[in-house]
């Protein structure tokens, strides 16, 4: 029984460093995943950190401007609505009603500040009704 | 044809379930004539579920749109080749797709144990039926490929024009005959718990299988990342999105389960181990496919909840709960026929290779459903982003490519340190070098630097090995060294295709180390005439064309490319607009070399003609891609039947045996 404690304790090294290593890395890239209510509701606890939001771009609410490459539009749903800023090229199948999630800062200005747009994927896998 | 389609899913779902308990019923009340019907039975519903594929397949290609599920992914302007391709885009026809995989192989291992197994088959057939009657029940009650629309649309939707790219075709199925796949090794493990058979029949039964699964949803995966890369237009190919993971965690520890079978059979120790693993990737498959499913993980793929989740996680209760319980059960049957001798061994090494395995697989699928965990919990959702995966990730895959190049020069049983020491002095002296040309080149970060020094070194460690045999080859059969290598590679094909797959891997693994560490981006907004120039490629901005192609319209803007003065050619990012889907879609522009790709994407224009781009430069992509078809082709070779396994196959036929 000696050497399978061996075994044991070597898995048990493994997982336990593992833990660790994990823990460490996962402090600076875990955020928080809100709908646009919870976002406001958080208030200034969230101001300057990393979050993402979702919603669906309004009607409307985009505008571009080519030379500067900012891109300004407003997401919403059912309850509430967000104004979003964004400095880059324009996303890829984003339009008027895309679902899309934004990952970036809120603070006192009410804007959110983007630095990554995900539209979401075609719905492939969506079930009939 | 649609109505004879849900009928044959509905019989073949009785069927299943009647084939399912009388094969158990018969072998355990010891009547053969049961049995006997109840393999009957996997053929027929082999022939219903293809049946019910037929009659998809006609119904997409002849445009029957009342079927909901044909007009919601085809319409007719679409080629036949993607509307064929529509049977696995949405989720009903996946799940039919799946069914008929899973019974086509059910067939084939029924049929090819006919004459041999008699202990093992009855449950094996057993559980590969009861996991088809699951796939049915799901379609038969749930999500029915040939529901009906009320009336007949003239036109369907069509296909979602990103999805309209060949590699975006060949990638569903490809996974799905992966996952599908381990269901036949899967089964053959419960049953040798069943009938306490431990020992070496139903690993020998399963290696063809699980190779050629693993093969596939290696495939499948790389598939996916080609699509991510040039459709999704983000200048990355892997995202570590939930649905990338669900692929990913599955293909890790079948890795891990492919090289720990290979110490069962030779030392018949690991029994245990191997059972948890076969468990474990079945498992984490139907989750796999359970995530892509429900809307419990917001995932760029998924965003809708259904009866469906529920339905999915009472079959991975029951899969896990069963399996674990027939394992404690059978514990006491499952004893080692050798211990590990010393601390050194090549058995030692594949355990570590394995455990290493399995950490990375619990730390992606712990990154990966922490959302599902926190929202539980704690009423808030938080997500864990890619940087997350890539930091954790990158020293445990090194650990593994470092083994890649220690471990075959470990001996079984035990190592003798100082033979290990002197076979390992070139490939330490590779790396070294290696990493002092690196530093010199001024070729960034130190990270990198390392991982590639690993990499120089298992590389190198793996060709010495190699040489070494067609060296001493080369001596004893008097050949020259091509002669040599050929009837090496082909005298022992086990060994020297996995040496080409670790080839592989290490080639796939120095494409993603330049891809992350050195990738280089920037933007501008150009008037036609203008340039930018970015990591030594000037582009300049020619014009843009707007045209028709057939439904879609297009705009393209054309771009020069030249590199220290000469012109290198053009590129052309686009954006189109496809009639049957409402918004702008980016196609991006990429210069696939060996060195590195120039990646431009069209992201907006305005009246004065001012188009925006962004451009990235992305270096050793191409090699993720090679390292890839290697990795086949190597796959291909272990696949392959040795000299030995020839021989014995031509003396049974000259006896007048069967295979």
């Amino acid at each position: 029984m000696f050497k399978k404690r061996r075994y044991f304790v070597g898995g048990f090294v493994l997982l336990v460093a593992l833990g660790f290593l994990l823990f460490n890395v996962f402090h600076s890239y875990s955020m928080y995943y809100y709908t646009i209510g919870e976002l406001k509701a958080a208030g200034e606890s969230i101001y300057g950190e990393r979050v993402r939001v979702t919603g669906q771009v309004a009607e409307g609410s985009i505008e571009y401007d080519v030379e500067n490459r900012i891109l300004t539009f407003t997401i919403s749903d059912e309850e509430e609505s967000l104004p979003v800023l964004y400095e880059g090229i324009l996303p890829s199948n984003f339009d008027d009603g895309v679902e899309v999630v934004v990952e970036g800062g809120y603070n006192s200005t009410g804007v959110f500040e983007a630095d990554q747009i995900i539209t979401k994927c075609p719905s492939r896998y969506v079930p009939a009704e | 044809m649609a109505d004879l389609g849900y009928v044959a899913l509905v019989l073949a779902f009785a069927v299943s379930i009647y084939s399912a308990a009388a094969s158990v019923l018969g072998k355990r009340s010891d009547r053969p004539e049961l049995v006997a019907s109840a393999r009957n039975g996997v053929y027929a519903v082999f022939g219903l579920v293809t049946l019910a594929s037929i009659a998809l397949i006609y119904a997409l290609l002849a445009h029957d749109f009342q079927v909901e599920y044909v007009a919601s992914y085809t319409s007719r302007d679409m080629s036949p080749f993607y509307t064929l391709s529509a049977f696995w885009a949405g989720n009903d026809g996946s799940l039919l797709f799946w069914a008929w995989v899973l019974s086509i192989f059910g067939a084939i291992v029924i049929f090819q144990n006919r004459r041999a197994s008699r202990e093992l088959m009855p449950y094996v057939s057993s559980v590969v039926m009861a996991t088809l009657a699951f796939f049915l029940l799901l379609m038969v009650f749930v999500s029915n490929p040939f529901a009906k629309l009320a009336f007949t649309p003239t036109d369907g939707i069509g296909l979602n024009p990103l999805l309209e790219n060949p590699g975006m075709v060949f990638h569903p199925p490809t996974l799905l005959i992966g996952f599908a796949g381990f269901t036949i090794p899967f089964a053959f493990a419960i049953a040798a718990l069943i009938t306490r058979k431990l020992g070496d029949e139903w690993i020998r039964s399963i290696r063809r299988w699980t190779l050629f699964s693993w093969a596939i949803l290696g495939l499948g995966t790389l598939l996916g990342a080609w699509w991510v890369y040039v459709e999704l237009g983000w200048g990355g190919y892997w995202a570590w999105d939930p649905v990338e993971n669900a692929s990913l965690m599955p293909w890790l520890v079948a890795t891990a389960f492919l090289h720990s079978i290979m110490i069962q059979r030779r030392r018949g120790m690991l029994k245990v181990w191997n059972m948890v693993l076969i468990i474990i990737i079945f498992n984490l498959i139907i989750f796999g496919t359970f995530l892509t499913r429900s809307g419990v993980i917001s995932s760029v793929h998924t965003f809708s909840e259904s009866a469906l989740g529920s339905l999915f996680l009472g079959f991975i209760g029951i899969a896990l709960i069963g399996s674990a319980l027939l394992l404690i059960y059978r514990l006491g049957d499952l004893r080692a026929e050798a211990e590990f001798d010393a601390r050194i061994s090549r058995e030692s090494g594949f355990l570590l290779n394995n455990l290493i395995l399995v950490v990375a697989t619990i730390a992606i699928f712990l990154g990966t459903i922490f959302p599902i965990i926190s929202e539980a919990v704690r009423g808030v959702k938080v997500t864990v982003a890619a940087p997350f995966f890539n930091q954790v990730l990158a020293p445990i895959f090194l650990i593994i490519i470092f083994g890649m190049g220690i471990i075959p020069f470990i001996g079984w049983r035990r190592a003798s340190l100082g033979k290990l020491g002197r076979n390992l002095l070139f490939p330490s002296i590779v790396a070294l070098i290696l990493a002092l040309v690196l530093s010199l080149l001024g070729i960034g970060n130190w990270y990198a630097i390392l991982a590639f020094s690993i990499c120089g070194f298992a590389l190198s460690a793996i060709l010495l090995e190699w040489f070494r045999g067609v060296r001493a080859r080369r001596r004893t059969k008097r050949q020259n060294y091509l002669g040599a290598f050929f009837s090496l590679l082909w005298g022992n094909n086990p060994r020297y295709g996995a040496a080409i797959v670790h080839i592989g891997i290490i080639i796939l693994a120095i494409g993603v180390i330049g891809s992350s560490a050195y990738k280089v981006e920037s933007e501008a907004s150009l008037l036609p005439g203008e340039s930018m120039t970015i990591d030594g490629y000037t582009l300049t901005y020619e014009g843009m064309d707007e045209y028709i192609d057939g439904k879609k319209t297009v705009v393209a803007a054309n771009l020069s490319v030249y590199q220290g003065g000469s012109f290198l050619g053009t590129m052309t990012p686009e954006m189109y607009l496809h009639a049957n889907h409402p918004q702008w879609v980016a196609e991006v522009a990429i210069r696939y070399t060996l060195v590195e790709d120039p990646y431009v994407s069209l992201g907006g224009w305005d009246e004065q003609g001012v188009a925006a781009f962004r451009v990235l430069v992305n270096p050793l992509v191409s090699w993720v891609w090679i390292g890839g078809v290697v990795l086949l082709l190597g796959t291909v070779i272990v696949f392959w039947p040795d000299r030995l396994e020839r021989r014995a196959r031509s003396l049974k036929q000259g006896q007048g045996g069967e295979l």
